[in-house]
């Protein structure tokens, strides 16, 4: 296949490694066999969301976040048609608070976010610190990864984790986290949540391959050092659990 | 009565501690559940000068302790890096008379930039040094406006600020401040057009988010630095290094002020410019500055120099999720240019807490290890694997790259193989787990 990535806002939501996501998803896409290119947009830049197979963006500062809010709203329509169209989409870190009706800051300001989910977040004084390990209803083993926010986000009918034994939620404590609608994944898990995941990169290609009606090739590429990476960090993550 | 008592305890704390080994936090601690407000009870010294920032805080203390020291003023300041309030409170307190009156012509504080606020609701320095504000253990921290909005607060109208004009972020501090001192690093020899790193957070203003223009970058977005919307750019220097020689180990200030460097590091001119702005603003002769700076070494010993086998090492501590810090060291290894091993350990990330978060080597710019002087490159401990994904990543030679989850067995097979120098990147959590192995040189 010839895929197309949208990258959004690459320089100004790239904390955390957010933008190892991309480059790990294009080089097994490209290991499969398929030509990616991936288009960047930043402020004032065009973009052509109807086809595009992958829309990504990752963590920013809440100022950030809010600039790159004022100028993503223009695409609102074209994302929010592209999503229900099934196009892959992935909104790491604080760019999930941006796919929600809207985003209330620490002053009590509110934005309207894209309108693609029905959830709102609001932001505090207070950073939600640490590592995450929970579970999914993709897939049987966890999901790990870390937590930095300072939005408690309500409304989410569709979670991406489905429960967690250690790490905060939507909501703050423990309980889902995430959201997971389509083939539109979001999720407050800072950074490289693909290099972290092997299954969760698994499960966005396969829903590149299903907006494209096609089937993921039956021989997989082995990736020994991102799978006995993720299986020490849950090991070590497990081990913890069972401490507390 | 509860200032003296809160005095007592915090000054037998001490003493008891000491005997016992622990750390100086816990007499302050007591202090301030007597007197919560006793930071303001005592007689503070004339000169207060508080250091923070993401990198450079305890060398550019230690450096200006050291300048005050010759000139003959009585500092005292945490030496032990306890440098929340309530280490803050026992120094002060340990230094005292009964009746609150502190000893020292200078009162130094290395302060956390997160809870600088708290700090200093009592009491504010005269001089405030912030040396920069970049990505530094995000995990933990959030990220650095985060921090920076966590700082404001504790800014007193009354205080000098001495900032770094290089720096986009730590400089929106003068913008609503009068009394402001700034120091930078003119375009010269270690002036790059293009930016370095694998993150450009100066890309973009922090003020208005507009895009930025850069004249010259010295290390990632530390440069010079002009909004394309706003006024928001690099101000005119008020102390400024205008040459630097490293090859030849030498900078020069204000163009005519020449201090030897004893580490070739771009960030060690920074904190020497920091160390020399702040003593020079408290009436310090920059003959005796130079003097010190030139016969001066770390205490904290970010170099150390050690054998293994037949190579020769020098292990350059590099704070854990902290990519610049990273990023100078490879940068240094880089110029070096002597064909060399490159050792890089991640065991634990923290020795202060639990954490498998491991983003932190995505922002790390270990591109620059992709030439011809690196050898080879072990990738080391438990999350060698980790490492692994993130060097296929860049452009090294993956046939250079060699995996050792076990740091001893990686000891073992340098032993027994080669001779070129050996560099050891890793952090303080990590670099005993190697230094068991060696045999270590007197520096
Ligand atoms: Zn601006």
């Amino acid at each position: 296949m010839d895929c197309k990535i949208i990258y959004l806002y690459p320089e100004l939501m790239s904390l955390y490694g957010s933008y190892a996501n991309v480059s790990l998803l294009k080089r097994h896409l490209e290991d499969l066999g398929n030509t990616v290119t991936v288009e960047t947009v930043d402020f004032g830049g065009q973009a052509d969301f109807a086809h595009a197979d992958f829309v990504y963006m990752g963590a920013g500062t809440e100022r950030s976040q809010k600039a790159v809010l004022a100028d993503l709203i223009r695409f609102a329509l074209e994302l929010k048609t592209a999503a229900e169209d099934g196009c892959a989409m992935l909104f790491a870190g604080t760019a999930m608070e941006l796919l929600g009706k809207t985003i209330t800051d620490d002053a009590g300001t509110v934005y309207e976010g894209l309108g693609l989910a029905a959830f709102t977040s609001v932001q505090g004084k207070k950073r939600f610190v640490g590592d995450v390990y929970g579970k999914t209803n993709l897939y049987e083993p966890a999901v790990v990864g870390y937590m930095n926010k300072c939005a408690t986000i309500s409304g989410v009918e569709s979670p991406l984790l489905t429960g967690m034994d250690m790490g905060f939620g939507n909501e703050g404590s423990k309980g889902s986290e995430g959201y997971h609608e389509r083939n539109v994944f979001a999720s407050e898990l800072t950074g490289p949540l693909l290099v972290k995941n092997p299954l969760m990169l698994g499960a966005v290609l396969a829903a590149i391959y299903a907006r494209r009606g096609e089937s993921l090739p039956k021989e997989i590429p082995a990736y020994p050092y991102e799978e006995q990476g993720y299986a020490i960090t849950a090991q070590q993550l497990k081990l913890r659990c069972e401490k507390v | 009565m509860r200032k003296l008592l809160a005095i007592i305890v915090c000054k037998f704390g001490r003493f008891v501690g000491k005997l016992i080994g622990k750390g100086s936090s816990m007499p302050g601690k007591f202090a301030l559940k007597i007197c919560p407000d006793i930071l303001s009870r005592v007689q503070l010294p004339d000169h207060i000068i508080a250091v923070t920032g993401s990198n450079g805080k305890t060398s550019t203390v230690e450096m200006i302790a050291a300048i005050l020291r010759a000139e003959g003023k009585n500092v005292v300041y945490n030496e032990e890096g306890s440098n929340q309030i309530e280490g803050v409170t026992t120094m002060v307190l340990t230094h005292s008379t009964l009746g609150g009156r502190m000893k020292a012509d200078v009162l130094l504080i290395e302060s956390d930039e997160r809870y600088a606020a708290h700090s200093f609701q009592y009491f504010h320095p005269t001089q405030f040094v912030i040396t920069n504000l970049y990505r530094d253990q995000l995990t933990r921290n959030g990220h650095p406006e985060w921090v920076y909005d966590a700082i404001a607060p504790a800014i007193h109208p009354e205080t000098e600020l001495i900032l770094n004009a290089d720096d986009p972020l730590s400089s929106c501090f003068a913008r609503n401040h009068d009394k402001v001192t700034w120091f930078g690093v003119n375009e010269c020899s270690i002036s790059s057009k293009m930016p370095f790193g694998a993150y450009h957070d100066g890309a973009y203003c922090p003020v208005c988010k507009a895009p930025m223009e850069y004249d010259y970058y010295h290390y990632n977005q530390i440069g010079a630095y002009r909004c394309t919307k706003c006024d928001h750019k690099k101000p005119a220097t008020d102390y400024t290094v205008t040459a630097v020689d490293l090859d030849g180990g030498t900078l020069t200030i204000d163009g005519n002020v020449t201090i030897q460097l004893a580490f070739r590091s771009i960030y060690n001119i920074y904190n020497i410019l920091a160390a020399y702005t702040a003593t020079r603003r408290v009436g310090v002769d920059s003959d005796v500055i130079a003097g010190v700076i030139n016969n001066y070494i770390l205490k904290n010993g970010r170099m150390q120099k050690f054998t293994l086998g037949q190579h020769h090492g020098t292990l350059l501590t590099s704070k854990h999720e902290n990519s610049i810090a990273y990023d100078t060291n490879l940068r240094y290894i880089k110029q070096t240019k002597a064909p060399c091993t490159v050792v890089v350990i991640v065991d634990a990330v923290s020795r202060k807490y639990f954490t498998s978060e491991t983003s932190w080597l995505w922002d790390i710019d270990f591109n620059q290890l992709d030439c011809a002087c690196v050898e080879k490159v072990l990738l080391c401990g438990r999350y060698s694997n980790d490492l692994a994904v993130r060097f296929s990543f860049t452009d090294i030679q993956q046939d250079k790259l060699e995996l050792h989850p076990d740091i001893n067995e990686a000891c073992e097979s340098l032993k027994k193989d080669g001779d070129n120098d050996l560099y050891v990147v890793t952090c303080f959590s990590d670099r005993d787990k190697l230094l068991a192995n060696v045999q270590k040189e007197a520096v």
